[in-house]
């Protein structure tokens, strides 16, 4: 059916104009445009003569998200998707009176960021659909319970500026209790900070747990050494960082989110309007092994866990399991 | 085209507002001030949690963000006044301080103003006839009447000597002036503006963000250089005038940026390089034109 809707589009002559804006460059931001754009491609959507994509960066500053929105607007897209809170936000300020789709992507809580109402009933949406980008905390919790069940204490780096390490550690924090774990936080407002907030938490916690911050991912070679120094394992829920030394990374691949959201533009595309479109919340997180990190703390994975692993670490390079 | 000119001319006179703070400390004051990166969000902040909390008037939340930058800034005026720390480094120590402040006054990082009344919810409704014109004519309305308040104030017994506190400290203090009162006073109003600035602006953007403030004194400065170099005047009212005027030029050249810098091949990653080739641009070519006209005029 969406062959069909393509080439029913590709006959009508003018590109559709989809304008793709993220706040910063970034490697997962990067694959999360692309996966749009392929995910459109595959689908038949020809750049240049079926679609015309505008690609737009706020280059990590909030204040270009709103003039962005509006040069989309001037162009005429018929489409926007908007990777990152901010962006969406300031995408549907400036199109919500318009009939122009919003699809979000990278976007952790899209009801508490005030984006939609109700991310599964869809009804009162408006303009607005998208892809969360939350990630199962409790199950990464739980995957360091399994890896040792001695663990109890664990050591967060964040920094609360970033709304979704902000409540991605809150989640950690109402998790923990029930899987028998506490919580103890360091706070790391700018990635110079991370190393002190990394080390005051060596000796007081049983391992380390790193969401997706992108103020600690860019210093996460100072949580790795804290992990080494307190001999405690570390998992991270970012599997493009496993080489950097967490002994576990885990999560969604950024691009097969961005394929998600090129799905939901699909739809659109194809006839359905976002307020029939629920919220997409990515499943099937990717287990990375760091077998080289686990020799230097001596920690041996369970079998369970490398028969799981989709990825593993070892002699300096990544291997990709394959799980037949 | 239309539409981003008046897009570019709203956000030239919601951050003209911020601008005019950094001319406050930068040019009259003397003072290198970076409280503002900070207070700048603090009036965003102040402004959107009274907004989705209490459904306060617009309005009233605006002088709320004014009086909650006035205090930050006097802060960092006390720090340096009478703790004795460096002028850049009691900038920055507030600075740092309002991060967690903001943090603290937003409970997240952002907040959405989608589903409650701004200013321009308000304006749209009331002047709709205006149609695209509604917010520009209000923003713009708002910021000149700032404008001509300080060009009446720096006119003023008290105005005079805020200026001349950077002027030329050893001659008011002669004069039986308390300089000290003086800077505090110029960083609590220029802070003010500066957050007011930033509640305009989290209203026109629907949205505050706790990183919104990163740079706000740089494209102040740059407002204020781009202007004091297109019109060189030491009236007040030609000063103030020159900074707003500046304001506009970064916000269109923000705009030419992202509207046409692709048709010559920029890539979205290279926005913040346009932006300054632009702003470089406005700043050259007065300079540029002076020198032509005057090898003119000798030959």
């Amino acid at each position: 059916m969406l062959l069909v809707a393509a080439v029913s589009v590709a006959g009508l002559g003018a590109p559709i104009r989809i304008g793709i804006c993220k706040i910063v460059e970034h490697p997962a931001l990067d694959a999360n445009e692309r996966g749009v754009i392929d995910a459109l491609t595959a689908a038949g959507y020809v750049e240049g003569k079926d679609v015309e994509y505008f690609l737009a960066s706020a280059q990590g500053d909030p204040n270009n998200a709103i003039p962005i929105a509006q040069d989309f607007q001037a162009k005429g897209v018929a489409l926007v998707v908007a990777i990152s809170t901010p962006m969406a936000l300031a995408a549907v300020e400036v199109f919500q009176k318009t009939d122009v789709p919003v699809v979000f992507s990278a976007v952790t809580d899209p009801v508490a960021a005030g984006l939609v109402l109700d991310d599964d009933d869809p009804s009162q949406n408006g303009i607005v659909t998208g892809v969360s980008d939350l990630i199962d905390v409790a199950g990464d919790l739980a995957l360091l319970k399994e890896l040792s069940s001695a663990i109890g204490r664990v050591g967060m780096v964040y920094n609360p500026g970033e709304a979704n390490s902000a409540r991605l550690t809150a989640i950690a924090e109402a998790a923990a209790p029930g899987l028998g774990l506490s919580i103890v936080k360091a706070v790391a407002d700018t990635s110079a900070n991370v190393p002190a907030a990394a080390q005051s938490l060596v000796g007081r916690v049983d391992a380390f747990y790193v969401t997706t911050d992108n103020t600690v991912v860019s210093a996460i070679d100072a949580v790795v050494a804290a992990a080494e120094e307190g001999s405690v394992p570390f998992l991270m829920a970012d599997p493009t960082s496993l080489r950097f030394g967490p002994v576990v990374a885990t999560g969604f691949d950024y691009y097969k989110q961005g394929l998600l959201a090129g799905d939901i533009v699909l739809q659109i595309l194809a006839g359905k309007k976002p307020n029939e479109i629920p919220v997409t919340y990515q499943t099937g997180a990717e287990i990375h092994l760091n077998l080289d990190a686990a020799a230097r703390i001596d920690l041996a994975f369970p079998a369970s866990l490398i028969d799981r692993a989709t990825g593993l670490f070892f002699g300096g390079f990544a291997w990709l399991k394959s799980n037949g | 085209m239309v539409s981003i000119l008046v897009h570019a001319a709203e956000q030239g006179f919601a951050y003209g507002v911020a601008a005019l703070g950094v001319f406050i400390t930068f040019r009259v004051l003397r003072f290198p001030d970076l409280t503002v990166d900070g207070s700048f969000v603090t009036g965003a902040a102040i402004a959107s949690s009274l907004l989705t909390s209490t459904g306060i008037d617009p309005f009233l939340a605006l002088a709320v963000a004014f009086g909650a930058g006035c205090v930050a800034g006097a802060v960092t005026g006390l720090l340096h006044t009478r703790l004795g720390i460096a002028d850049l480094l009691a900038g920055v120590l507030s600075m740092i301080m309002l991060y967690s402040i903001n943090l603290r006054i937003m409970g997240r990082p952002s907040i959405s103003l989608l589903r409650v009344t701004t200013l321009s919810d308000l304006v749209e409704r009331a002047l709709s006839p205006l149609g695209v014109a509604a917010i520009l004519v209000v923003l713009g309305g708002l910021t000149l009447a700032v404008k001509f308040a300080l060009d009446v104030f720096f006119r003023t017994e008290f105005g005079l000597a805020l200026r001349a506190t950077g002027d030329n400290e050893a001659m008011i203090v002669a004069q039986g002036v308390n300089t000290k009162t003086m800077k505090v006073f110029g960083l609590a109003f220029s802070n003010g503006l500066v957050a007011l600035s930033g509640a305009l602006v989290a209203q026109y953007s629907g949205f505050a963000d706790v990183g919104m403030g990163v740079g706000t004194i740089v494209t102040g400065l740059a407002a204020v250089i781009i202007g004091g170099s297109l019109i060189r005047s030491r009236r007040i009212g030609w000063m103030t005038t020159s900074v707003l005027v500046g304001s506009l030029i970064y916000r269109v050249a923000v705009m030419f940026a992202l509207r046409y810098g692709y048709l010559v091949g920029f890539q979205a990653s290279d926005l913040k390089l346009v932006t300054s080739l632009l702003v470089i641009v406005a700043l050259v070519v007065p300079t540029l034109r002076e020198r032509l006209e005057r090898k003119v005029g000798s030959c």
